[in-house]
């Protein structure tokens, strides 16, 4: 009798939890959608060609499967890169600058080493050091804050605040002079091509997703193992939930938040790294238009969690790629999509209101998320 | 009870926007929207999965060649952008006006890495003529045409170095018309100290007006005193969309004694404006005549720089439709916008200047010597 | 309070304006120089005043607010879309459009408070959270209300931008007329002392930002009302046995701190320029959270802060227009963008090297839970 109804409670909450896990979400986006589809009609637009052209746009084709799922790269990225930090108590809202540095130092490598060397590299040399570069100029700018706020005390959010601005305008001042392509043909801002070498090159021929997307895949998988699987990881979990007791039960907190920043950069500098070696094969001005604002709403949205980052960002990614579609099919402003997003935003992480609406009883903890500034 | 909710924050938000909207919204019946919009989640996956892309254009089938279909992709920025994008999309329009284009729409490019798809979803659909908005287009121009030989492109601020089948580049000499306006901003000038609000020098065309501007004051009084700024000090991204820091910046060269300023880029050059006119001294607008677009500042804008996209894209529809377009580059018209309401306060003199000065950069006997992009 | 702090942020600002004057003083006269920068650094200072007063406010009851931006953003369109709407469709007079502006501004800055404060007080949604939403909520809300309602033919008014009323002239504090006699008819004195006089005619939004530092430091902590405050920011459950109403204060003040965040964004459309851009608050929200943390969560210290961004925005401005007159070995100043790095690093500089730890309220960003 026991054993047995130990084992269909068991059964029950696995149910529940899973239940839980996807109706909350799945009714948050059904209102969102249904509030916009409202939006949509008072304008004196069609909410059905509107979303048609939507999904149609974001997955409608293979072309279209392909192009989410470059939209989505750099989002899980970033979204990682917010994520991690979050677990580990802090907020960093310089995903944006960290991605920007990263791109410009994988689009250096890329496109100047050879010139430097001399001779030609082979790709499994000069790619991995292209990436490498990027994720480095990252996690280096990221890891400065962190260091800033482990020895001195300076508040990281301040710190990605101004390191965003330093590096968007050092970025400029780079791209738009040393680094700027010097063909007499070419007049705006950007790096010249970066060599073959340095490329990463499709899945499939004819479609633009590349393997930057499998490797944004398993950097999911190595963000989950790192952070439940290893002993820095359970670190960096202490330190997030409280670091006054993760210093008392012997955890440097000092190394771990370093750590803890200079992965997070790390992150957010191959979102940069990889645009450029997968996709754009340069740096040009003004191409990362918000990632790193989207990537905190992104790694919200998935609870922080890496699976949930995952599929917070090809959610947006969806919407933001089929945009496009919905726009030329209704002619309806893209910033229709930003408020859709914040409401499934507001829905999915106030699962409160959901419950509230739907009239669904509160089971299990509440999560921590974010734990505000910090001590 | 728990539907009475729902339904009732629905009816909330649509009232908020139905009073927000005013008279343009259709009336929505206040009750309808929540029974009516539940079918849009069930039914739009269904249609995605049938419907192959772009097989159907908005209203009447592009792919008739009785029907003269005209699409703008923009560049990363909106179509209400009160600058080049919204002049290209206004240069279409007017070919709509006009008679010679049936059906025209637009999409508004969010990321640079959309170029490739937005165009594709014109050339698609079966579109006559695309045009592209900004030099960053024009590498995904270019390609596109090899992709659609029947699509005529007009690619606006896209220099084409050599001519591609199906691309027609539709050039501004900028420094022309910077050079004019600062040949008056001189003659104009009591305290001869004159100043500039731009936005960021890395952009071809904002440097060229800026610096034909210094070269035209220049030709008129070697000694005068121009204060130029630029808005650097941010990343790429917000430069364009500054007004309040180019009011302040604005106000710094008036209270130094600046009695006419010329303000170029975007929004952040109309905020000079604006502030320029409250101070109660001399503003020039750049682009359009944008005594028509800016009408807080009207009374005080003596006269704008600029470049004639909007009739520039409607000749060269025109010539696309009757076939007697051309690959290569088409250079359409810059020039100063008339002095509107301060026409009595500019002397026959000056105006006859400003005619020697125009005919003589027309026919090459003045020369601006301002290099095409910043070196 | 801080002296230590205050006296480092003196002297940045002074060195600021000294770098500037030794540059410019050949092409205009000191003190013009100092008068026009103290103007520009009121004004780039206002909103991020303002904004960090909105913070204050909400952070010392214990709501992390990262909405800032958003509640600057869609009050700026609202503010102004009341103005224009008034002065164009009903044709009243400019104060009139402009001061109901204002209020509606600060009424829907209070009103994104209220959003704020249900999310995150009610139902104790993570505050990051609520915040995060609504900057998202106001990028796309005032995005697509701005092209629905004046873009192309079919909207409010036919496609054309409406001109809206104007913005708030300034106050003009009468010190030239009092004190011309001391002149006694000296031009350069007279010149002298309009100049002065230009730095105090500032704009009543600018005057309110620094009226309201102060009402906010004795608000805060000269007044139960303060107390009580703090007392919920920083242990709300010691506030609660003592009979505090955590929820109500913690809403209160939130409220109070989107109005305030409200009349920061009718800075930009009704005191500043007469029109409205999508994004154009441009991240000064965030600026405004630095200058609160900076400032260690106290009025004063905000506006401390926001004045040496202010500052650095006129030493930006002003060494671009001096270009000319910089000396040549200092030639990588003519570059804007390395003076356009000043006021970030500074801040980076004092918060580590001079300020180092700031602490905030204990409860900020927890949700309570009885």
């Amino acid at each position: 009798m026991q054993p047995e109804k130990q084992k269909t409670s068991l059964i029950r909450r696995v149910l529940q939890s899973i239940s839980e896990a996807v109706l909350i979400p799945f009714l948050a986006i059904v209102t969102a959608v249904l509030i916009g589809g409202l939006i949509i009609k008072v304008v004196g637009g069609d909410p059905f060609v509107a979303y048609k052209a939507l999904l149609q746009g974001a997955f409608g084709s293979k072309k279209a499967w392909s192009e989410t799922a470059i939209w989505s790269t750099p989002y899980i990225f970033a979204g990682l890169a917010v994520a991690l930090a979050f677990r580990g108590g802090l907020f960093n809202i310089g995903a944006e600058g960290q991605l920007a540095f990263g791109a410009v130092f994988s689009a250096l490598i890329g496109y100047a080493l050879p010139e430097w060397l001399g001779f030609d590299l082979p790709t499994y040399i000069h790619l991995p050091l292209a990436i490498l570069a990027g994720a480095l100029a990252g996690g280096i700018w990221a890891g400065i804050v962190g260091a800033l706020k482990a020895y001195t005390g300076g508040h990281e959010v301040i710190n990605t605040i101004m390191m965003n601005y330093i590096a968007l305008n050092m970025t400029s001042f780079l791209v738009g002079g040393v680094m700027k392509d010097k063909n007499p043909l070419n007049v705006i801002s950007r790096t010249p091509l970066i060599a073959e070498s340095a490329r990463i090159s499709p899945i499939f021929t004819g479609l633009r997703i590349h393997w930057g997307f499998a490797l944004a895949l398993v950097m999911a998988f190595v963000v989950w193992w790192l952070l439940n699987k290893t002993t820095l990881g359970f670190e960096i979990r202490t330190v997030g939930l409280n670091p006054d007791a993760a210093k008392y039960a012997g955890i440097n907190v000092k190394r771990v938040i370093i750590i803890t920043m200079l992965f997070s950069g790390i992150l957010a500098g191959l979102a940069g790294a990889i645009e450029v070696t997968g996709l754009n094969y340069r740096h040009e001005l003004g191409f990362s238009s918000g990632y790193g604002y989207d990537a905190i709403a992104i790694a919200l949205l998935g609870k922080s969690h890496p699976l949930g980052v995952v599929l917070a960002s090809f959610l947006f990614a969806a919407m933001r790629n089929g945009a496009t579609r919905m726009q030329f099919m209704t002619q309806l402003p893209v910033d229709l999509i930003s408020m859709i997003q914040a409401l499934i935003l507001l829905f999915v992480a106030a699962d409160a209101i959901v419950r509230y609406i739907y009239r669904i009883k509160v089971k299990g903890e509440r999560v921590v998320l974010t734990r505000g500034w910090g001590g | 009870m728990k539907k009475l909710y729902f339904v009732m924050a629905l009816v909330i938000i649509a009232s908020m926007m139905l009073t927000a909207c005013g008279a343009p919204a259709a009336p929505v019946a206040t009750e309808a929207p929540a029974a009516t919009e539940a079918p849009a989640m069930t039914e739009a996956p269904v249609a995605a999965t049938e419907a192959p892309v772009a097989t159907e254009a908005p209203s009447t089938d592009c792919t008739s060649p009785d029907v003269f279909c005209v699409g703008v992709v923009t560049d990363v920025g909106k179509v209400d952008d009160k600058s080049f994008n919204q002049s290209a999309w206004e240069g279409v329009q007017k070919s709509k006006d006009d008679g010679v284009a049936d059906i025209i729409q637009y999409i508004e490019t969010t990321d640079a890495k959309d170029y490739a798809k937005n165009i594709s979803q014109f050339g698609d659909a079966g579109y006559d003529v695309i045009v592209t908005v900004g030099f960053g287009l024009g590498e995904a121009t270019a390609a596109a045409a090899a992709l659609y030989p029947d699509v005529r492109f007009i690619g606006v601020d896209q220099f084409q170095a050599a001519d591609v089948a199906g691309v027609t580049g539709l050039n501004f000499p900028e420094d022309n018309a910077g050079f004019l306006v600062g040949a008056l901003a001189a003659q104009m000038s009591k305290s001869a100290h004159i100043g500039g609000v731009f936005a960021t020098d890395l952009v071809p065309p904002v440097w060229r007006f800026g610096e034909g501007y210094r070269a035209g004051a220049l030709y008129i009084n070697p000694n005068i005193k121009i204060d130029v700024v630029y808005h650097n000090d941010v990343g790429f991204d917000k430069t364009f969309t500054d007004p309040e820091w180019a009011a302040n910046a604005a106000n710094a060269m008036v209270d130094g004694g600046a009695d006419v300023i010329f303000a170029g880029g975007g929004k952040t050059g109309n905020g000079a404006v604006v502030a320029a006119a409250q101070r109660g001294i001399y503003a020039i607008g750049v682009d359009t005549d944008q005594y028509f677009t800016l009408p807080e500042a009207a009374p005080r804008i003596l006269s704008s720089a600029m470049k004639l996209i909007v009739p520039g894209v409607a000749t060269l529809i025109a010539s696309a439709k009757d076939g007697s377009i051309k690959d290569g580059n088409f250079m359409g018209d810059a020039g100063y916008a008339p002095f509107h309401d301060l026409d009595g306060e500019v002397s026959a003199e000056v105006k006859a200047k400003m005619e020697e000065i125009a005919a003589g950069l027309l026919d090459g006997s003045i020369k601006t010597n301002v290099a095409p992009v910043k070196p | 309070m801080d002296w230590k702090r205050f006296g480092f942020i003196a002297l940045i600002i002074t060195a600021l304006f000294t770098a500037v004057v030794m540059v410019g003083q050949s092409q205009q006269r000191p003190l013009m120089i100092i008068t026009s920068m103290l103007a520009t650094t009121i004004a780039v200072a206002t909103p991020l005043t303002l904004g960090a007063l909105a913070g204050v406010f909400c952070e010392r009851s214990g709501v992390v607010n990262i909405g800032i931006e958003g509640m600057m953003l869609s009050s700026a369109f609202f503010g102004w879309f009341t103005a224009m709407y008034l002065f164009n469709v009903y044709h009243w007079s400019l104060m009139a459009c402009i001061v109901t502006g204002t209020i509606v501004a600060i009424f829907f800055g209070g009103l994104m408070g209220v959003l704020l404060a249900w999310l995150s007080v009610t139902f104790k949604v993570d505050q990051i959270i609520g915040g995060t939403v609504i900057n998202i909520l106001a990028v796309g809300l005032t995005g697509f209300l701005n092209r629905q309602l004046f873009f192309g033919k079919t909207s409010l008014f036919e496609g054309t931008v409406p001109s809206s009323p104007g913005v708030f002239s300034a106050i003009h504090l009468p010190i030239t007329e009092i004190f011309a006699p001391l002149c006694k008819g000296g031009n350069l004195c007279l010149e002298n002392m309009s100049a002065i006089n230009r730095v105090f005619d500032q704009k009543p939004i600018a005057w309110a930002a620094i009226i309201l530092v102060f009402i906010s430091h004795y608000v805060l902590f000269h007044t139960r009302w303060g107390l009580r405050t703090r007392a919920v920011g920083e242990h709300p459950r010691a506030a609660d046995t003592v009979g505090i109403n955590v929820e109500r204060m913690r809403y209160a003040n939130v409220i109070i701190g989107g109005m305030l965040a409200g009349l920061a964004g009718a800075y930009f459309t009704i005191e500043s320029i007469p029109s409205f851009e999508p994004l154009m608050t441009n991240g000064r929200g965030f600026i405004s959270l630095a200058a609160m943390i900076f400032g260690n969560w106290t009025p004063i210290g905000a506006w401390a802060a926001a004045l040496v961004f202010g500052s650095s925005q006129a030493l930006q401005i002003n060494m671009q227009i001096f270009r000319d007159a910089i000396p040549p070995q200092w030639a990588f100043l003519q570059q804007s963008y390395v003076v356009g790095l000043t006021p970030y690093i500074l801040t980076m500089l004092i918060l580590t090297g001079i300020i180092g730890k700031t602490t905030p309220p204990a409860a900020d960003g927890v949700p309570y839970e009885k």
